[in-house]
């Protein structure tokens, strides 16, 4: 006997629940043979292959947008000289690997959900495991280990991509000098924080792929149970991706 | 290439017939508020959630650069400008397109399989003016009011983090904030937002529309809206900023 107001936090523990049983799952046969190395470097080459793209569209303009706005500030200070620095820690440490990885979300994840839910509909997931293939092993591992290996990989070019943004509109739309910018770049980064970034995408990649896989996995409801996977997927990788890089950040100071 | 320009263009013709569609048969505007509410208090936790997380990671970063130049009391500044005129109004936008732009695309592309949109044409319902017209009109009307909530969400945590987390002078921040935000930026802000609930909305339901019968097809229109549109928004949003603050 359950009040109402209880159910839904019923619900949630339910879900959550499953999920760590399908993750636990996942992670263990990570560790165990079989091993299907050619399934994960096609996999890898597909998601880098589909989200370069966005990546790349969304992190140049932000990198000009950052440049735009940080130059009003240091105008103010007269210290142009410093906005480079401080460009290049903002991309590496925080922008690039969110914007990477919301799109990563958007593009890599939901279209993992998206497969993987058409083939729960049309039970040609069923049919594998009927033919004593395992689903998990064979379907979803590969598609995890690839979002892993893929989203620092994207990361970092999405940081190079912010950091061109950045030069573009400085030197060539507002004409502050070359040499300058590039004499400043790298002052207040470290290695560190380039770790950072790729430690934090490593975590965000791995955590989207489990959770695109999870709702493609377990879509049910037709046609438009595969728009609500697909869905479910984008919020809730997007939602932890932030809580994360939250958490992460903090660590880091 | 060919597929991009040919895109482009039946999106160019999607858009001059919904218009048309529009004007010629006028929006069921009953439909309306039941779209507004919906995507409003749909959107509404996951924005606000988001929202939160961003003011914090502004102040964070925010203290993490301005360390060396020593002007760590400045932080209210930072977050007002980046968080106000970028990171509050292009963020939730991206939620927007993630939550209530990826269901408007699944449902136009789940109702085109199941035939429905079919149905319409044969009661002589025009489906652009009685599907995306209501939606459109709504989104508008909700997008000002979910980006103003998503900076006050901002820079309240931005001010929760600097104090509490970082310990920061809280009042400082406030007053910071408020010496540094005008109305013209919250002017611009709305601005933004406009333009991105239009595109957001537009987009989505063009994916609906465009998208192959059965649920490979559900799945695609699905990602390719939530993927089109925060690309479209991060374009449009550097186009605003350097129109206006440039």
């Amino acid at each position: 006997m359950t009040t109402p107001l209880l159910q839904p936090g019923l619900n949630l523990l339910a879900r959550l629940g499953a999920f760590g049983i399908f993750s636990g799952q996942l992670i263990w046969r990570t560790f165990t043979p079989p091993w299907n190395i050619r399934e994960v470097s096609r996999q890898i080459l597909r998601v880098s292959l589909r989200c370069t793209g966005p990546v790349l569209s969304t992190t140049f303009p932000f990198g000009m947008v950052i440049t735009l706005q940080g130059l009003q500030i240091f105008d103010l200070f007269g210290a142009q000289r410093m906005l480079p620095s401080l460009i290049t820690t903002a991309v590496v440490r925080e922008i690039s690997p969110l914007l990477a990885s919301v799109l990563i979300a958007a593009q890599g994840g939901s279209s993992y959900a998206a497969e993987l839910g058409a083939m729960r509909i049309k039970e040609e997931l069923d049919a594998t495991e009927v033919m004593a293939v395992d689903g998990l092993r064979w379907h979803v591992l590969p598609r995890v280990l690839a979002l892993i290996v893929a989203c620092p990989a994207l990361q970092i070019l999405g940081a190079t991509a912010g950091i061109a943004g950045g030069y573009v509109m400085a030197v060539w739309l507002q004409g502050e000098p070359s040499g300058t910018f590039i004499a400043n770049l790298w002052n207040f980064t470290s290695p560190l924080d380039l770790a950072a970034g790729v430690v934090k995408t490593t975590v965000f990649g791995g955590l989207i792929g489990l959770i695109a896989c999870y709702h493609g996995f377990y879509a049910t409801g037709g046609a438009a149970g595969v728009g609500r996977a697909v869905n479910d997927t984008v919020v809730h990788s997007v939602l932890t991706v932030f809580v994360c890089n939250y958490l992460l950040s903090s660590m880091f100071i | 290439m060919i597929t991009l320009i040919r895109a482009i263009g039946q999106f160019g013709l999607f858009f001059g017939s919904l218009v048309g569609a529009m004007l010629r048969y006028g929006v069921p505007l009953r439909r309306i508020t039941e779209e507004s509410y919906r995507i409003g208090i749909q959107s509404l936790p996951v924005l606000l959630t988001i929202n939160i997380f961003i003011g914090s990671i502004l102040t964070i970063q925010g203290y993490i650069s301005f360390g060396p130049l020593g002007a760590r009391h400045l932080i209210g500044m930072f977050v007002a400008l980046a968080g106000v005129r970028e990171a509050a109004p292009l963020l939730a936008a991206t939620m927007i397109a993630a939550k209530a732009g990826t269901e408007m695309a699944s449902q136009i592309a789940v109702m085109n399989t199941r035939e429905q949109i079919d149905a319409l044409e044969v009661m002589a319902v025009n489906p652009y003016a009685f599907l995306v017209g209501p939606r459109l009109l709504g989104i508008l009307l909700v997008m000002p009011a979910l980006t103003t909530l998503a900076i006050l969400t901002t820079v309240a945590s931005g001010w929760a983090v600097a104090t509490f987390q970082l310990g920061l002078d809280g009042q400082q921040f406030l007053a910071l904030v408020a010496q540094t935000v005008t109305g013209r930026d919250l002017l611009i802000s709305e601005c933004k937002a406009l333009g991105f609930g239009t595109l957001i909305c537009l987009v989505s339901t063009w994916c609906g529309f465009r998208a192959p019968r059965g649920p490979e097809g559900v799945g695609q229109a699905t990602n390719a809206a939530v993927v089109i549109s925060s690309i479209l928004c991060v374009s449009l949003n550097f186009l605003i900023t350097q129109v206006f603050y440039g």
